[in-house]
């Protein structure tokens, strides 16, 4: 990667990693008593509480994985935190994702569930991890890069 | 034959069309596997064995594999070498085919080997062993039909031949 | 001059010099792969990465297994509508021991023998029978192959064995016990066979007998995350602790050796979906050839143990005994008949028993743990006698036996000190 790739990489992965860490601690909190939901932010681990401690583990770590990564992002030891960090995060909001479209396709009281039903599941609000999932995204065009490099 | 996790079962699996399980991790097959393929317009029976690192077993997994070769003394051994690590697999190889069996050496990975920056001069080796060599990709299927070809050519060596070939060898005694 | 066989060293040097001529190995740059295989192996980094691959794998089940297929559709298909059919169109009725045997055995309520209005409460070989291993088991079975092939290909597995390592070498047991352990969770006769690379008879002789005892095989989980998704993190936390605790023990009291095994790291690769198909079919389809028959065969027995009254005579005599040890009431004798063939119908016929409110949370507790540690179900059992000689297999018998007692006493004593029993 260039220069200027490298220094956008350390900001953005700064900035996400600083409010990776910030959701992750909100989640640890909201896991020590009932959980929250604030506006179309969800943490309240509504589907499974023992869930949520573990969520906020994973999400925590994720947001060290991008900071240490910061320094010498260049470097292929450290971009390899970063590529962690995003797969981590790609565990939990798949899985936050699979887990509504599991719910979505039963129905109530009929074998199938309704469209309205259906496209009501995917409604905010979401998890942390879901915001973050496009965010993480960017560490795509890195691997991209490091791959084309390493021909 | 050949170390775990070298791509046997892929192999036996291309061959035969059968299905026993592939897996990235040493110590998945355990047990032997039975299946036919088609060669040169006969059926010829083909096993699955499990991975061994030498002939002599240190394990229940091994003890299988090294039953079978020798419940079988008069097949044609497949050894399925890992490329990216010619030097452990010619081990095995070198036993096999001190014991007097008929060998084809399939240089598996090779595309892993390529990977890795590791050449091979399969020709070379070839010529050394006296017995086929051919560079193989499993998973793609590279350079099998040139495999089942050379089984034909596959015949016993005797050890003293490929020591003349490689330029003759120390006795441990000497080299400690 | 050199003599044939080769010595080992001499075999060496021959292979020297081959690969001098034949091999040349390139300029090896780091590449992004092997950055990230590093850090997955080191603590710091990789215990992280690891807790998150077990959320995914875990919580992939429970959405795949229970939500969508069994709460989702099989326990509509079952409950609403294939047990009301057979209830109505079997001939015989309530009270009829053939409709009992097959379809609904029924159950006391304030002295009158009602109809069972689910497919665990009625004990039926056509339903029960059938709802156990098609209604809840199978999607757990495919659930669970399916990450697990997935992990295999991608090649963590021996990496998770890499980060265990120092935690089982102080059991005595090298982090491969991982694969097998890992393997058993699905179903133990595979992860009983997988021990064979383990070096010595004492390695595989503890590794076996503690598989057998503390790891759930995969239908049985899939059964307990149905009726006590609740208690799940308990049990779990409980079976490995017992797990790590007899090992410990094991491994002091058992002679012989636990040398390092050498165990290659492979690389990471792409998993091949074609592969991921071939495997999960292989190992569903043989799942369904073991478990199926055992099933009816299970529920076969069990009803016609009801029906003798053998079974009510056995839960007098063992009542008082599993009662004082266990804390568990006379009832429970019937699932752990039951277990010995199958313990995931073991399990469901618990939730027969639990729905009819006749046990505690904490005894609901006790005796899905005690169904999981106390017998290895008959297909394991066979396999063990094939895979341990005649000493090894009693003596896995012998410390499954005291295992038994000495952990479900001990539950029921902790049990006791918290107050919950
Ligand atoms: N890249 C690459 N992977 C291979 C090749 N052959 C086999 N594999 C992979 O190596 C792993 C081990 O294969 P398997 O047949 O189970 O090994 P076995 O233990 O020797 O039977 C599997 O994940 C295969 O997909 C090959 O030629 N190239
Ligand atoms: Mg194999």
């Amino acid at each position: 990667m260039n220069e200027l790739e490298e220094k956008f990489g350390q900001i953005y992965f700064a900035v996400l990693g600083a409010v990776g860490l910030a959701f992750g601690a909100a989640e640890l909190i909201a896991s020590a008593g009932e959980g929250f939901t604030w506006g179309i932010l969800d943490s309240s681990g509504a589907a499974d509480p023992t869930f949520l401690p573990w969520r906020a583990i994973i999400l925590l770590s994720a947001g060290f994985f991008y900071l240490s990564s910061v320094k010498d992002f260049a470097e292929i030891h450290q971009l390899a935190k970063a590529v962690l960090g995003s797969i981590m995060i790609w565990i939990v909001a798949g899985m936050a994702i699979w887990s509504r479209i599991a719910s979505s396709i039963p129905g109530e009281e009929t074998w199938f569930n309704s469209l309205e039903g259906f496209l009501a599941s995917y409604a905010p609000p979401y998890c942390p991890e879901m915001f973050l999932l496009p965010f993480s995204l960017v560490i795509v065009y890195y691997i991209l890069k490091e791959k084309e490099a390493e021909r | 034959m050949g170390h775990p996790n070298v791509g046997k079962s892929v192999f036996f699996n291309r061959l035969t069309g059968a299905k026993v399980l592939e897996s990235n991790y040493p110590g998945t097959t355990v047990d032997f596997t039975k299946g036919w393929m088609r060669f040169g317009g006969e059926d010829v029976e083909l096993i699955d064995v499990p991975g061994a690192f030498s002939l002599e077993p240190k394990d229940r997994a091994e003890e299988v594999a090294v039953k079978i070769l020798e419940e079988n003394r008069d097949s044609v051994v497949i050894c399925v070498l890992d490329a990216s690590k010619v030097e452990r697999g010619l081990y095995l190889a070198l036993e096999i085919i001190e014991r007097g069996y008929p060998v084809v050496v399939a240089l598996n990975m090779w595309d892993v080997a390529e990977d890795k920056n590791i050449r091979i001069d399969a020709e070379k080796l070839e010529r050394i062993l006296g017995v086929p060599v051919v560079p193989t990709i499993a998973i793609s299927g590279e350079g099998f039909k040139e495999l089942v070809s050379k089984i034909k050519e596959a015949a016993p060596v005797k050890i003293e031949k490929i020591i003349e070939n490689a330029g003759g060898v120390e006795s441990a005694a000497v080299s400690g | 001059m050199l003599k044939v066989p080769l010595s080992v060293d001499e075999r060496w040097n021959l292979i020297e010099k081959i690969s001098k001529q034949t091999v040349e190995f390139g300029a090896r740059k780091h590449t992004l792969k092997d950055a990230i295989a590093e850090l997955t192996v080191k603590p710091l980094t990789g215990i992280p990465v690891a807790i998150a691959v077990l959320y995914g794998f875990w919580s992939f089940f429970i959405d795949f297994a229970g939500t969508l297929f069994t709460d989702g559709f099989m326990v509509r298909l079952f409950d609403e509508h294939w047990l009301p059919w057979l209830q109505s169109v079997f001939p015989g009725g309530l009270g009829n021991p053939f409709y009992a045997l097959l379809v609904d055995a029924g159950h006391m309520e304030n002295g009158v023998l009602v109809a069972s209005d689910n497919c665990l409460e009625s004990f039926g070989v056509l339903t029960s029978g059938f709802f156990v291993p098609f209604g809840v088991v199978l999607w757990a079975v495919l659930a669970f192959y399916l990450m697990f092939a997935l992990l295999e290909d991608v090649g963590y597995l021996p990496r998770l064995a890499v980060l265990v390592d120092t935690v089982l070498h102080k059991i005595g047991l090298h982090g491969y016990a991982i694969v097998p352990t890992f393997l058993a969770l699905g179903c133990n006769v595979p992860g009983v066979t997988a021990t064979r690379p383990l070096e010595t008879r004492k390695q595989r002789f503890m590794m076996i007998t503690l598989l057998s005892v503390f790891v759930p095989c995969g239908a049985q989980i899939g059964i307990m995350q149905d009726l006590v998704p609740e208690l799940m993190g308990w049990i779990f936390l409980t079976l490995v602790i017992g797990y790590l605790g007899f090992g410990f023990i094991l491994n002091k009291i058992v002679a012989g050796k636990s040398p390092e095994i050498i165990m290659d790291v492979p690389p990471y690769r792409m998993p091949m979906l074609k592969n991921i198909v071939s495997k999960l079919w292989i190992r569903t389809s043989r799942f369904l050839l073991v478990a199926v028959p055992f099933v009816l065969l299970g529920c076969l027995i069990v009803g016609l143990m009801y029906l003798t009254g053998a079974m009510d005579w056995l839960a007098t005599v063992l009542g008082p005994f599993l009662m004082s040890w266990f804390g568990v009431p006379g009832e429970t004798v019937a699932p752990l008949i039951a277990g010995f063939l199958r313990k995931d119908l073991a399990v469901g016929m618990l939730g027969g028993l639990m729905e009819q409110g006749i046990m505690t949370t904490f005894q609901v507790f006790t005796s899905v743990v005690l169904l999981c540690i106390y017998f290895p179900c008959l297909a394991t059992f066979a396999l063990m006698l094939k895979e341990e000689n005649w000493k090894e297999f009693l003596g896995s018998i012998a410390s499954l036996i005291a295992m038994v007692l000495v952990y479900g006493g001990l539950i029921h004593l902790v049990g006791i000190m918290l107050g919950v029993a």
